[in-house]
């Protein structure tokens, strides 16, 4: 604990990415085609040359997809801490608190208008994550800071706006041409099969986000203090707590409008960091979104290989791991 | 001389394999792409069960490395490499599969699957047969991609000679009834203009009371009984539910003639979901349901 944080957080951060470099790894050698993780090894050491149809599975398939998920898992965690840090709840999380459901609207809304993937549906997705965001924090009393309503309103407002989202989803779906259904089904239940090369370079977009995060996760630790002990140090609460939302929304409306809706990201990551690591976000931020990435990696490797043919969405691997930890976080939080 | 054999059988064995890796000119698929295809392809990977029952269809069954979820037709097929279903193609096991072609279906396969396979380097000629003439249209084509030319005008000229004989025996006939054809139950759907199932009633001799601009459209028994169908199909798959249920649905509705007269028909779904020859097979047992009086009574299938 005498350690320094500047050494800490490097630490860390090299422990937590040697980590996500093995798991890229098992990722990209493992998948419907055979699991091969030594020969996998060779070629990315260059030892041997892999044959054609090899080369294009590892380097063409697996390796955008580990990619994403990558950035989606890192986005996720990240948009959770954040949440829970602003909202003083651990519960928070974006899809939890209907927000990954106001973008879904926004984005299945420019998918049927026919948009493209960038900007149309990212725009339209982010602009439902805002009205989303809106309501609850509203409904809620907690953004600007008067009052501290219970937690339970928030995740009721939450739960609430999923609910309604939901029928939302379903009428336009109800509303749809049936070869699309298909397509938007699977991208509801959190996809990444359905990721095609051309859209990683959107990808770099949150890339700002992270970094915007980062700069602010000293103000996110006063935050958690109180907003008047935070004001009292100095802390421009109000600007700083909207910077944060309205950024964490756009990464999760960027995300959400690749992948899907996949949740319980930003519940698991988060938790199991702050149990290790402390509640200090200088050492969270980082750590989430390398741990965040690594996690979703894994989750996605097994929708790949646990179904003898086709594979799951991995959206419903991490809600059948993330809701029972909800539940055991709910109950302690009781206790 | 054994010597100069030797020679000549290693020259016609080189010349035999060499084909597989000379490119054919640019084709033009049915959706207007174009793509280089091999010559002569020899692992070509079937994206939709009708492309597998199609490539059978044609002798070439050889020439196939893999298919899709639900290719049971002919049974054969089955034992065939699975690439997943034709919405969720697997694309992992398709290259792993190392095709030289892949055929698709406009209507089946998502087309960002189709891109990325194309982006890829694989060959995918795609077809789009959205009436019974096109299915033939789409039977020379794959003849000609796949080398088998005459097998496919057989095939075709065996088609034209069955829609020829329906369409002479109904031209006797001086009623069209009206037909009602469940494809689906709980909720019940039917089938619109643009389906082979309109285009099978009407040849057959009927008239499709579910006519209209949607494919697929949901009916209500209200509407059925505005309807007033003199016979009514239901697809054997309709719902998943048994043969004995779907038609016991019916029969409490005696207000309909169909019902009334005793006219309504479980019919096999296997003959009419899949763009292929079997859609002939289809025409005929309709044919014989909608006239049974001009019709050979053997030809009758699956009577209530």
């Amino acid at each position: 604990m005498s350690m320094p944080i500047g050494k800490k957080i490097v630490l860390t951060t090299l422990l937590l990415g040697t980590v996500l470099i093995l798991v890229s790894i098992i990722a990209i050698s493992a998948g419907s085609a055979g699991v091969h993780f030594w020969e996998t090894l060779e070629f990315l050491t260059g030892k041997s040359i892999p044959d054609n149809a090899t080369a294009t599975i590892i380097y063409q398939i697996r390796l955008p997809r580990v990619i994403l998920a990558a950035f989606v898992g890192g986005s996720l965690a990240l948009g959770g801490l954040v949440f829970q840090a602003l909202l003083r709840n651990p519960l928070a999380e974006p899809y939890i608190l209907g927000i990954s459901g106001g973008s879904a609207i926004g984005a299945i809304l420019a998918m049927l208008i026919g948009l493209s993937y960038f900007p149309g549906v990212t725009i339209f997705s982010f602009t439902g994550s805002l009205l989303v965001l809106a309501f609850v924090t509203t409904l809620a009393g907690t953004t600007m800071g008067n009052t501290m309503l219970s937690r339970d309103s928030l995740l009721l407002g939450g739960v609430m706006m999923n609910a309604f989202c939901a029928a939302v989803i379903m009428f336009l779906i109800s509303m749809t041409r049936s070869f699309q259904v298909q397509h938007i089904l699977y991208w509801l239940m959190g996809d990444l099969a359905t990721m095609q090369k051309e859209q990683l370079p959107i990808l770099l977009l949150v890339l700002p986000c992270f970094m915007v995060i980062f700069i602010l996760a000293r103000p996110m630790n006063l935050l958690l203090l109180g907003r008047e002990t935070a004001a009292a140090m100095g802390i421009n609460v109000k600007n700083i707590v909207l910077l944060l939302l309205v950024i964490t929304s756009l990464m999760v409306s960027i995300i959400v409008s690749l992948s899907g809706l996949i949740g319980f990201v930003g519940l698991v990551i988060p938790h199991i960091f702050r149990l290790l690591l402390g509640p200090d976000h200088r050492l969270l931020v980082p750590s989430c979104l390398v741990g965040g990435a690594s996690y979703l990696i894994l989750c996605d490797l097994l929708a790949r290989i646990l179904p003898s043919s086709g594979e799951l969405p991995v959206g419903i691997i991490t809600a059948l791991i993330g809701a029972p930890l909800f539940i055991v976080l709910l109950l302690r939080n009781r206790a | 001389m054994p010597r100069y054999t030797h020679i000549m059988l290693t020259l016609v064995l080189i010349f035999l394999i060499l084909p597989g890796n000379i490119l054919a000119g640019p084709v033009v698929d049915q959706v207007g792409r174009t793509l280089v295809v091999p010559e002569n392809p020899t692992r070509v990977i079937a994206l939709a069960p009708s492309i597998t029952e199609i490539i059978y269809d044609l002798g070439q069954e050889e020439r196939l490395v893999g298919v899709t979820q639900y290719s049971t037709y002919p049974p054969e097929a089955e034992s065939l490499p699975r690439v997943g279903s034709y919405v969720r193609l697997d694309i992992e096991k398709i290259v792993a599969l190392k095709p030289d072609l892949c055929i698709a279906t406009k209507d089946g396969n998502p087309k960002h699957i189709v891109d990325k396979i194309v982006s890829l380097g694989i060959p995918v000629y795609v077809i789009n047969p959205r009436n019974l003439q096109q299915i033939m249209d789409t039977i020379t084509r794959l003849g000609s991609l796949l080398r088998a030319e005459q097998a496919a005008k057989e095939l075709v000229s065996d088609m034209e000679k069955r829609i020829g004989r329906v369409q002479a025996r109904v031209k006797k006939g001086d009623h069209r009834p009206r037909v009602f054809f469940q494809i689906d139950a709980e909720p019940l759907f039917s089938a619109g203009t643009d389906t082979f199932i309109h285009e099978l009633i009407e040849l057959a001799g009927g008239i499709n009371t579910t006519a209209g601009e949607v494919s697929y459209p949901r009916y209500s028994w209200e509407d059925i009984i505005v309807l007033q169908p003199e016979i009514v199909m239901i697809s054997s798959m309709a719902g998943g539910l048994a043969p004995e249920y779907l038609l016991n649905s019916w029969k409490k509705w005696n207000l309909l003639s169909a019902v009334k007269n005793d006219k309504v028909f479980v019919v096999d779904a296997e003959l009419f979901d899949r763009p292929t020859p079997r859609l002939i097979d289809g025409l005929e047992v309709i044919a014989a349901i909608i006239h049974p009086e001009l019709f050979i009574k053997s030809n009758n299938q699956t009577e209530e």
